[in-house]
Parts: structure tokens; C-alpha cells; sequence
């Protein structure tokens, strides 16, 4: 049948290869969907998806660009290594949701931003990557106002706002970024004197609307409505899978049109200034906030500017350093929202009240709090340090002043944490109950039995500590994954060009 | 001088959009706004025709009707079921008496506010507005490769911008996204289809009305949401609680 149609054998199989990683999750998620109220069955497909996926994702064979209905299709290794981690974390989520609160339609959606964002990945057209980010932003919407299957309450009007603001702020994005790449395909360099050159305007429409999906300050709005009001598990996903995927489209954007970064270097340096200030005000933010999840969704803000100030360095160590941040941020705030999750679960005590001693009430949840903190402000010896250190360094060669504002940034980032651990997670114990002597007439019998506090949920806290793990092996032993991104930046278009 | 009615249908669509509070009245400009769209891609032959049906056209031309009218249909069909009760079975005294208090809340709050002619003054300034820069960004910063092109995606995107600005309620604010997708859909098909540009693709394309209808779906769901837990669409009402 093959040669009836004059196709190589090989092409095709790359070709269902390529379509298999992006339509594969879809029919699932279709399945998952209809199998929505058996949340264990739907979780188990969505996993055993995610494991064929990742084996999918193994057999494609790097830089071997295919032509689909006039679509280049391609994985080089970068890309590879973040669908696989997106896989993985998927899984991880899938695995959470076992025991972590999430809404009756979490396991479909996920699987349907996995599908699109393996898209976004793999198509080379800077107008599809860019309707999918727009697809993704409006599938999330689903899961940040979803509720728990049979639940007797109703959605709250906050997270209803939460949703609608996301909505509204991706799509614009979305259209910001449409209109920067219809822009770059008339672009050419010294076209059209004496009018504002089209690089300025292209560059200002990326920088806006990656803000906006990046959540830099001022476009952060909606990441703190969003961990202050929808289910953490949804919000995880929106930041570590559509976030960082959208770093990777504007690396893409950079290496299809370098000449855009050779005509700004002013704005570049705008746009460095933006992310550090961006990183200064989310930390000290962090260490003003009112309750533990703003302060983390600060936190992670914090390092969103990192991230961002290393992409916009446009060198060697900062893009590899903002590169290996994206990677570490989505392990870190996967690790501090599974955690958060976990303490937030009802403990057996009187509800409502602000506890203080959570790390010894929750030790595994506790312990991923503070580990996916530290790494998010790059603390050694945890994943984040190695990419904090580039960045630092990419910094330098710009000069001291925004080497002082990043490493200000990250104190005051550093002291916010602390702050969040000693109100919520380091203080005493609050169980401990004081032996009183038995009243007159009293017995042992007639005392109310001791309370039995749950214990943390095995699945959740087993997946806690090998997130830990996974952290911890990556600050010790960074090298394998610098290797692969060193060499992937290496090889950018543009990088060699500047 | 020639005159554009196509162009001045885009215009005055949209300037409804912007102005008008009342989905009867909006809907069916949007649809009319699509439909003045797809005749005005056709007319400005962007795509070469390869269709006969009344006279020649490009199969593009069909796709954004399709479109256009798939969207209208998804807001016109949420619209007219809002009356609707959903999943209340599964709700506890907690939930219903909740939804009592919102329902009673906001029969008061329609029963206080009657027409205000101040509620158009600020949309109307802002369409002022939009149609000046819309006039004007086509000779200062001419992008398409004409100038009613320009002005019609401009047009688009402004009054887009300014309706979810000065919008009120969920629904006005999904108007306003979706007439924003449209100017850049306009921006899309007309410089794209250049000559010294890449040329049109047919993932693109597909993926832009998908966005719309998708986009139309989500606003359609959020209002189902919000409508069912408020019994009203009001935005000011969302934040309130």
C-alpha cells in the first residue's frame, strides 16, 4: 500500500509518529472525559497515555525536519528534552491526583494541553505555535473552573473572575504575538527609513505579550488570582506546562528571526531592565505578602523575572541559564504546589485557624515547600542554583548595576521565603496536649479518647519526596542536562550571528 | 470617490458592538460583521477565487461565514438558554439557598437600573476615538497592502480593545476578544497573501476559526458558569462577592 502511494516507508512512520504524539493524548482525553466520575480509571489511562507518549517521544529521530499538508514538523533535542519533561510532569500531576483535590474534568484537560503543547513543539510555523499557545490558554480555562465530581458546592465567583481574567489576557497575548510574526513575514531589515522601524514595534509585541503569558510584573495579575482562587493542581499545570512551553516559542521566534535581535539592541537592554525589575518587585512583594499562597505565587513571579532577564541577555551562559531555570521552575513549582496541596488538605483540626507548626504537622509536604522555595531562589544544592549562577553571570558581563538588582532580588526573595516558613511551617508544635491530673470522681475511661490526626497521603507524599529527589539530583549533578541545552543554545542561528 | 460599503458595514457593526449592552442587538452585528468581513476579503482578492457559487469566490470566503455564523449560533443558543436550571441535583440546602439569595439579588439590582444615556457616553467617546486612530493609522503606519485593509483591521482591533474596556458584562467582554481575532484575521489574510510575503497556509487558517469558535465556547461556558451562580452576567457583580 506504501508503494501504491509512493511513500518511503520511513517518512510515513515518522509522519504517524508525529501525529501520534499530537492526536493520541486528544482521543484519550476524549476517553478520559467519558470516563470522567471513575477518576481512578481515568487517571490510570491517562498515565499508561503519558508513558506511550514518552516512548513515542524516544523513537522520533532528532533534527529530521518532515513537510505535513505544508507544515514543517521537527524535534531537535531541546525540545525533545522539554516534551519529555512536560510528559513527566503530566504523569506526576496524574499521580497527585490521586489523593490531591482536582476537578472532575482535570485528567481530559490535562491530556489535552499535553496534545497541544506536543503541537507547539513539534510544528515549526510560527503562526501555529502561536494559535495553539492561543488553544492552550483557552482549554486551561476548563480546569481552572472545574469542581470535584458529585461535589455539592459551587464554583466560587472568584475563581469564575480568575478564569475569565486568564482568558482574556491570554487571547490578547495570543493576538499580540499574532500580529508580531504577520509582521516579521513582511519584515526587511532597513526597509521603510523614517518611519519607526518594524523591529522596534515586532520586538515590543513580543516582549508584551510574553509578558503576559510569563506573568511579569506589571502582566502578573492573573498568576496571583490564579493560586489565590482555582484548584493548585490546575494551576501547576498552567505554569510549568503552558509557561514554560511559551519560553521555548520565543526562543523559536529569536532563532527564526535573528535579524530582529541585531536592529534592538536598545530595547534588548529595555527588556533586561523590565525582567530584573520585574524580579526585584516580585521578591520584595514576597516578603510583604498577607498568606502563604501569595506569597509563593510571588516567589514564583520572582523567578519568572530571572528566567526572563537570562533570555533577554541573549548570550551563551544567559540563555542557558534561562533555558535550565525553565526547566528547573517547572520541577520547583511542581513540587511547591503538590505540597501546598498537601497542607492545605483538612488535618483533623479545628478549621480556619492560621497554623504555624505545618512542617512538623506535615514533615514530607513541609520538607517540599521549603526544598521547591529554596530552588526557586536558587539555593544550593538544589536545582535552581546552577541556572541562578549562570544567569548571575550573563548579569556580569552587562555590568554591576543589574548584577546588583538580580542578586537584591533574590535576598529579598530569600527573605521572604523565610519569612512564609517561620509564619506558616517552622513554629511549634500545636498538638502537644498537657496532661492534666483526672478531676474528683474522674477515671481515664471517662476522658474523650486522644485525637488521631491523619497521616499524609502515601501516593502524594511519596511523589513529593522523588519530585525532592529530583531536585536535589539536579543541583548536584547538573551536568548531563547543561550538556544538552549548552550545546542545543550553541547551535542557535542567532547566537552564532551575535 | 468611490464608497466601501463592505468597509462601512465592518464599521458600523462594530460600533454597535461597542456601543449596544443588549445581545439581541449585539449578536446579530457580530454575525453581520463576519459576514461583511468574508465579502470584503472576497472583494479585495486576497485569495484567488476557486469557487462558483454566486459569482466567483474563494473557498476562504466560506470558511469565515461558516465561521461567523458557528459563533453567532454558540452565544445566540447560551443567550436564550440562561434561563435554564443545570446540576442542581447535586447541591446541598448550603447551595440552593446561595443561589436563591443571588437570584433575588439580582432581580433587585435590574429593578434599580433602569436606562442611563450615562452608561453610552464613555463606549461612545471610546468609538470616537477608535474611528480617528483607525482613519489616521492607515497613512501614518500603513502595514496591509491597502489602505481599506488597514483601516478595517485596525478598526477591528481597536474597537475590540475598547469593548472589553468599557464592557460590563461577560458576554460584551467575549464580543470584544472575538472582534480583536477578526482584525487580526484580517491582518493575517491580507499580508500574508502578498507576494513578497510567505504566502497563505491552510493550518493557519483552519486554526483561526478554530480559535474563534473555541474562543466563543469558553466565553459561552464562563457565562453558563457565572449565570448560573450570579443570575446575572454583570461584572461588577463577580467582584463584588
Amino acid at each position: 500500500m506504501l508503494r501504491a502511494f509512493s511513500i518511503q516507508p520511513s517518512t510515513f512512520n515518522i509522519h504517524m509518529l508525529y501525529l501520534l504524539l499530537i492526536f493520541f493524548p486528544i482521543t484519550m482525553a476524549a476517553s478520559a472525559f467519558v470516563l470522567r466520575k471513575n477518576s481512578g480509571l481515568a487517571i490510570s489511562i491517562a498515565l499508561g497515555t503519558v508513558i506511550t507518549c514518552m516512548l513515542i517521544a524516544a523513537q522520533i529521530p532528532l533534527d529530521n525536519p518532515t513537510r505535513f499538508v505544508g507544515v514543517t514538523l521537527t524535534l531537535n533535542a531541546l525540545n525533545r528534552m522539554f516534551m519529555l519533561l512536560f510528559l513527566a510532569l503530566g504523569g506526576f500531576a496524574f499521580v497527585a491526583a490521586w489523593h490531591l483535590p482536582h476537578g472532575e474534568n482535570f485528567v481530559p484537560t490535562t491530556l489535552l494541553l499535553l496534545s497541544e503543547i506536543s503541537g507547539v513543539l513539534l510544528l515549526q510555523n510560527p503562526f501555529i505555535t502561536t494559535l495553539l499557545l492561543a488553544v492552550t490558554g483557552l482549554s486551561a480555562v476548563l480546569a481552572i473552573v472545574d469542581l470535584p465530581a458529585g461535589t455539592s458546592s459551587l464554583v466560587g465567583t472568584r475563581a469564575i473572575a480568575a478564569a475569565l481574567k486568564y482568558l482574556v489576557l491570554m487571547v490578547l497575548a495570543a493576538m499580540l504575538m499574532y500580529i508580531a510574526f504577520v509582521l516579521t513575514d513582511i519584515f526587511r531589515p532597513g526597509e521603510l527609513p523614517g518611519r519607526i522601524s518594524l523591529a522596534h514595534f515586532i520586538l515590543a509585541l513580543l516582549a508584551v505579550s510574553f509578558a503576559l503569558r510569563l506573568a511579569l510584573i506589571p502582566f502578573h495579575a492573573w498568576l496571583i488570582d490564579l493560586m489565590e482562587h482555582a484548584e493548585l493542581l490546575a494551576v501547576a499545570l498552567v505554569i510549568t506546562l503552558l509557561n514554560t512551553s511559551s519560553l521555548l516559542v520565543l526562543l523559536m521566534a529569536f532563532q527564526s528571526f535573528p535579524t530582529l535581535l541585531i536592529e534592538n539592541e536598545l530595547s534588548l537592554t529595555v527588556m533586561r531592565i523590565g525582567a530584573a525589575i520585574s524580579a526585584l518587585l516580585g521578591a520584595g512583594l514576597a516578603l510583604g505578602a498577607r498568606s502563604l499562597r501569595r506569597g509563593l505565587a510571588y516567589l514564583i513571579l520572582y523567578n519568572c523575572g530571572m528566567v526572563f532577564y537570562g533570555l533577554s541577555s541573549v548570550s551563551t551562559l544567559g540563555l542557558t541559564g534561562a533555558v535550565f531555570g525553565a526547566l528547573n521552575q517547572t520541577l520547583a513549582v511542581l513540587l511547591l504546589l503538590v505540597s501546598l496541596s498537601l497542607i492545605e488538605r483538612p488535618d483533623g483540626r479545628t478549621p480556619g485557624v492560621q497554623r504555624r507548626d505545618l512542617l512538623r504537622r506535615w514533615p514530607v509536604a513541609g520538607m517540599g515547600l521549603l526544598a521547591g522555595g529554596l530552588s526557586l531562589i536558587g539555593m544550593p544544592p538544589l536545582g535552581g542554583a546552577m541556572s541562578h549562577l549562570l544567569i548571575y553571570q550573563a548579569a556580569a558581563e552587562k555590568g554591576w548595576p543589574e548584577l546588583l538588582a538580580l542578586l537584591a532580588a533574590t535576598l529579598l526573595a530569600g527573605l521572604g521565603l523565610a519569612r512564609a516558613a517561620h509564619e506558616h511551617l517552622l513554629g511549634p508544635s500545636e498538638d502537644e496536649v498537657v496532661p492534666e491530673p483526672l478531676m474528683l470522681g474522674e477515671t481515664e475511661l471517662d476522658r474523650p479518647a486522644p485525637r488521631r490526626l491523619a497521616p499524609e497521603p502515601r501516593s502524594a507524599a511519596a511523589l513529593t519526596l522523588i519530585l525532592l529527589l529530583i531536585c536535589l539530583t539536579i543541583g548536584l549533578y547538573p551536568g548531563p542536562l547543561l550538556t544538552t541545552i549548552d550545546g542545543a543554545i550553541r547551535e542557535l542561528a542567532f547566537i552564532r550571528a551575535l | 470617490m468611490q464608497i466601501n460599503w463592505l468597509l462601512i458595514g465592518i464599521g458600523v457593526t462594530a460600533a454597535v458592538v461597542l456601543l449596544f449592552r443588549d445581545w439581541r442587538l449585539t449578536f446579530p452585528a457580530l454575525l453581520l460583521n463576519y459576514i461583511s468581513l468574508a465579502i470584503f476579503l472576497a472583494e479585495q482578492k486576497f485569495v484567488a477565487p476557486d469557487m462558483i457559487l454566486v459569482g466567483q469566490m474563494s473557498t476562504l470566503v466560506l470558511v469565515k461565514l461558516i465561521t461567523g455564523v458557528a459563533v453567532t449560533l454558540i452565544l445566540t443558543l447560551t443567550a436564550l438558554t440562561f434561563s435554564r436550571e443545570y446540576g442542581l441535583e447535586n447541591l446541598d440546602e448550603f447551595g440552593l439557598s446561595e443561589l436563591r439569595r443571588a437570584a433575588r439579588a439580582a432581580q433587585r439590582q435590574r429593578a434599580s437600573q433602569p436606562f442611563h444615556m450615562s452608561d453610552y457616553v464613555v463606549p461612545f467617546w471610546a468609538g470616537i476615538l477608535a474611528l480617528f486612530a483607525s482613519t489616521s493609522l492607515p497613512w501614518i503606519y500603513a502595514i496591509a497592502p491597502t489602505p481599506a485593509a488597514d483601516f478595517a483591521w485596525y478598526w477591528l482591533v481597536l474597537t475590540g480593545v475598547l469593548t472589553i474596556a468599557t464592557a460590563s458584562d461577560l458576554l460584551k467582554i467575549g464580543l470584544g476578544l472575538l472582534l480583536c481575532a477578526s482584525g487580526v484575521d484580517v491582518l493575517y489574510t491580507a499580508v500574508v497573501s502578498t507576494p513578497s510575503a510567505s504566502g497563505l497556509n491552510v493550518i493557519p487558517l483552519a486554526l483561526l476559526s478554530q480559535v474563534h469558535i473555541l474562543l466563543a465556547l469558553a466565553i459561552a461556558y464562563l457565562s453558563g458558569l457565572l449565570y448560573g451562580r450570579l443570575k446575572t452576567l454583570e461584572l461588577n457583580e463577580l467582584y463584588k462577592r
